[in-house]
């Protein structure tokens, strides 16, 4: 395989850095050759946050350009929206549905759009594959909330042609996480890929 | 996925690891057998520092954490003329407070490898400027090294100790937000034996006033001195084994590329199927070796170069080639953006253009396409935290001057009371500014108190700085108006932290890296100083910041309030860690009236609005449980949560 792109986009604080690392790793381990892009410093601070994840036999630069990403993995619906130009054609996007409403949008100064409106351009206007559920509630099922990131891993690894393997993801988890969190964490997995293969109907 | 700490510190030669440039640079360090290392942070270069304060004590390696860069610069250098391997790290911004001591002790080269890392932050992803450090490099005639890969930046770094060595020079290792902040693969090499045995190794200073006495007298002879240096340096680097010419040996097109801009240039060549191009990979902007270009240039007809930012490789390769009556045509700039970073898009979009070809992805038809998403996009920018002080601080600042006075703020999280609904930062400029800035600001309006005359209607200014700000270059600010006796309110925003490089240490805390340092409250500074008034608040108590905050307007002179309350974001992670919970708020719907207060003057952003009920709403996976929003409330409709509601 010569690369490989995701990006990961979310809201500063949801674990997209970390989420992006732990794939970085089960692509080092696979064997691959691994880039990983990331925004450090301010935009953290509840900030619009895209990272990306690159790996193969022939990558260079850490930043997916845009028309180039095979998949999506977005925390925050808007902000799957924000960074859509980055799919390429037929892309998939595996998006948690539930919103983080903006201060500007609660201040009446902007307008948060409907899902449907965000998946409408996903499918019409990019031709690309959408994948949504509340990544969130499954989570709260699993344990807590923090595990949103591996519930959204977990499904991930269900899109059809993803490269590394989902046993192989899940051990990188295992030892990322602090121990007494493993189970939680496991659980969030396991929940994420039910969640992908049901609307897959697979 | 082991602890960075560990992976940094691992006596494993030849394993592969995935690490963040930053920290690979540490490693190569760690590599190089270095001695000291100082820096203060600056995104993007603070996890070099981050992993130089885990991994030091287990290395032997002595560090810390400085107040500004230029007292971090000369801790370094002092250990490199000691004959210590010695290192400091900033961000582009933090070159400039070091430049004082740069650009003269430049002349006094060093003894044991002086490597002064440097990131730049081109787009300005979290930066108040775009600033090629190669210009300044330039400028001082000190040679840069640039990284395309995290790990080629290990490898430079135990490069730039040798040449350094070598030389008896400063070298720069320059990188970009791209290479510091992007995670490669990085095979890691051999630990000394100094430092596998965490063996701190001490230097020793042979005095020479004639170099290290920098009087007119001793300065005259450094300047040519410093030029012969760089011209045998340039020399040197024909054989810099980061410098290399790749490609198509009999091609007529050639393609020049320093540091990262490299990666964007192979992915570019590869997307559009181009072999038949000859490839000068610069891993030395400058200086640039001609030997190299002599040998590169050797049957081409036409050259790109593409390079981010400022045309420095251009102007060097543009300049030899004149001189050479080189009949080749050379482009760069004209076809590669002078401002912004560099991206693969980029570099396709000039290589096609140069060549005349089709991009591979028809990008203008993809931004139309864009175009008609973005009314739909609601913007997201950075935002104070919820629990975060600073908001309460704001907040009762703004209150207290009802919205009337001048608020010059500074460098740090605070920035962000820049937007709504705060909206409490009217300048903003360097590190430390906001004190300067807010005595020049009274001076001109009202006049200095020591002063006949005074200016027709007394404006108000008050001044926001963070703790680390403060120590950093805040403190001559500070002595400067109490000096001179201007009428300025400075609010210390205390948050006991470098919040936002990444919860750094500093005096207000007093811890090191190594344990307790000591401590300095900013208080007692103040009054040492001689401010005319003193206070100490704690801004989750609104009411009493607000009437501190009234009480210093009060008060002719310099006035000094501390706000002290740990910042959230560092609190909140570390009560996660220890499994503790926290008190989240609610809104209780028999009170709430929909007045927006909570949201349209105090803007937490775990707050928002419920446009079925018309009313305010907390999302309890983002409050942090300060209880700011009860305060501001006037109905009392935000109340905690009991225990087990959650």
């Amino acid at each position: 395989m010569k690369e490989y792109n995701i990006v990961i986009t979310g809201v500063g604080g949801q674990g997209v850095l970390t989420a992006a690392n732990i794939l970085g790793w089960a692509a080092l381990h696979a064997g691959y050759k691994v880039r990983l892009g990331e925004v450090h410093g301010m935009s953290q601070r509840f900030g619009s946050v895209i990272s990306y994840v690159r790996f193969g036999e022939d990558v260079y630069g850490s930043m997916v350009p845009e028309g180039k990403a095979n998949v999506m993995l977005s925390f925050e619906p808007v902000e799957a929206l924000r960074y859509v130009n980055y799919l390429k054609e037929g892309g998939m996007v595996v998006v948690n549905t539930k919103p983080i409403v903006p201060v500007q949008v609660s201040m009446g100064m902007a307008k948060y759009p409907s899902l449907e409106e965000i998946r409408k351009v996903f499918e019409e206007e990019f031709k690309a594959k959408w994948i949504g559920f509340n990544a969130e509630e499954l989570a709260e099922q699993a344990g807590h909330v923090v595990t949103t990131n591996t519930v959204l891993i977990g499904a991930l690894t269900q899109i059809p042609e993803f490269p590394l393997d989902a046993e192989h993801v899940r051990e990188v988890i295992k030892i990322s996480v602090p121990p007494k969190a493993v189970d939680m964490n496991m659980k969030a997995f396991d929940l994420g890929i039910k969640a992908t293969k049901e609307i897959l109907g697979l | 996925m082991a602890k960075v700490s560990d992976i940094v510190l691992w006596d494993k030669p030849g394993e592969r690891v995935l690490l963040l440039g930053n920290q690979a640079i540490a490693r190569g360090a760690l590599e190089a057998n270095i001695a000291v290392y100082a820096a203060y942070p600056g995104t993007p270069s603070s996890e070099l520092t981050d992993t130089m304060a885990i991994v030091s004590k287990k290395a032997g390696v002595y560090m810390e954490y400085s107040t500004n860069e230029k007292v971090a610069f000369e801790t370094a250098l002092a250990a490199a003329w000691s004959g210590l391997r010695a290192m400091t790290a900033m961000k582009h911004v933090g070159l400039n407070v070091a430049a004082d001591t740069f650009m003269s002790a430049v002349g006094m080269g060093v003894e044991g490898g002086f490597v002064i890392m440097v990131a730049d932050d081109p787009s300005m992803w979290s930066s108040q400027n775009e600033q090629d450090t190669r210009v300044y490099a330039k400028f001082a005639n000190v040679p840069v090294l640039e990284p395309t890969s995290p790990h080629e930046a290990k490898e430079m770094t135990k490069y730039a100790f040798e040449l350094s060595e070598k030389f008896k020079h400063f070298v720069i290792l320059r990188t970009t937000t791209r290479t510091s902040h992007a995670r490669g693969d990085v095979v890691l090499g051999e630990l000394p034996e100094e430092i596998k045995e965490r063996k701190r190794k001490f230097g020793k200073f042979n005095k020479d006033p004639s170099r290290f006495v920098d009087v007119p007298a001793n300065a005259i002879k450094f300047h040519p001195a410093i030029l012969e240096k760089i011209e045998k340096i340039r020399e040197e680097l024909n054989n810099c084994p980061f410098n290399w010419i790749e490609g198509k040996e009999d091609a007529k097109i050639g393609i020049i590329t320093p540091g990262l801009n490299y990666a964007y240039v192979k992915e570019a060549l590869a997307w559009l199927g181009i072999e038949d191009v000859k490839i000068l990979k610069l891993g030395t902007p400058f200086p640039v070796p001609y030997g190299l270009l002599e040998k590169f240039f050797e049957g081409l007809e036409r050259v790109l170069i593409v390079e981010e930012l400022e045309p420095v490789v251009e102007e060097q390769v543009k300049t030899w080639g004149f001189d050479k009556k080189l009949n080749i045509e050379i482009k760069g700039k004209e076809l590669v953006p002078r401002i912004y970073e560099m991206t693969t898009r980029r570099a396709v979009t000039a290589i096609a253009k140069f060549l005349g070809l089709e991009t591979p992805i028809n990008f203008e038809e993809l931004d139309k396409k864009y175009e008609k998403v973005k009314p739909l996009l609601p913007p997201r920018p950075p935002s104070l935290c919820p629990a975060c002080p600073h908001r309460n601080s704001f907040y009762a600042i703004k209150k207290a001057t009802r919205a009337k006075a001048i608020y010059p703020s500074d460098i740090g999280c605070y920035t962000l009371g820049l937007l709504p609904p705060l909206k409490t930062v009217d300048t903003t400029v360097a590190m430390g500014a906001s004190i300067g800035i807010g005595h020049g600001l009274s001076i001109a309006q009202n006049g200095s108190l020591s002063e006949e005359q005074q200016g027709p209607e007394k404006q108000v200014v008050v001044a926001t700085i963070g703790d680390s700000t403060f120590y950093h270059t805040g403190l001559p600010a500070l002595a400067n108006a109490i000096y001179n006796r201007s009428n300025v309110l400075i609010v210390v925003l205390d948050n006991l932290v470098t919040a936002m490089t990444g919860d750094q240490p500093n005096p207000s805390t007093g811890q090191t890296p190594h344990g307790m340092g000591k401590r300095i409250p900013i208080e007692d500074v103040a009054k040492a100083m001689g401010a005319d008034f003193v206070a100490v608040v704690d801004p989750y108590d609104i009411k009493t910041t607000y009437e501190t905050v009234k009480k210093a307007l009060e008060v002719e002179g310099v006035s000094v309030i501390v706000s002290r309350q740990v910042c959230a974001l560092h609190r909140i992670g570390q009560m996660r860690r220890r499994g503790e919970k926290w008190p989240i708020y609610y809104v209780n719907e028999d009170k709430c009236t929909g007045c927006r207060i909570c949201i349209n003057a105090y803007g937490c952003p775990a707050i928002y609005w419920d446009e079925e009920k018309k009313q305010a709403r907390v999302e309890p996976t983002m409050c942090w449980g300060c209880g700011g929003c009860a305060q501001v409330c006037p109905f009392g409709a935000f109340e905690p949560m009991k225990e087990g509601e959650q």
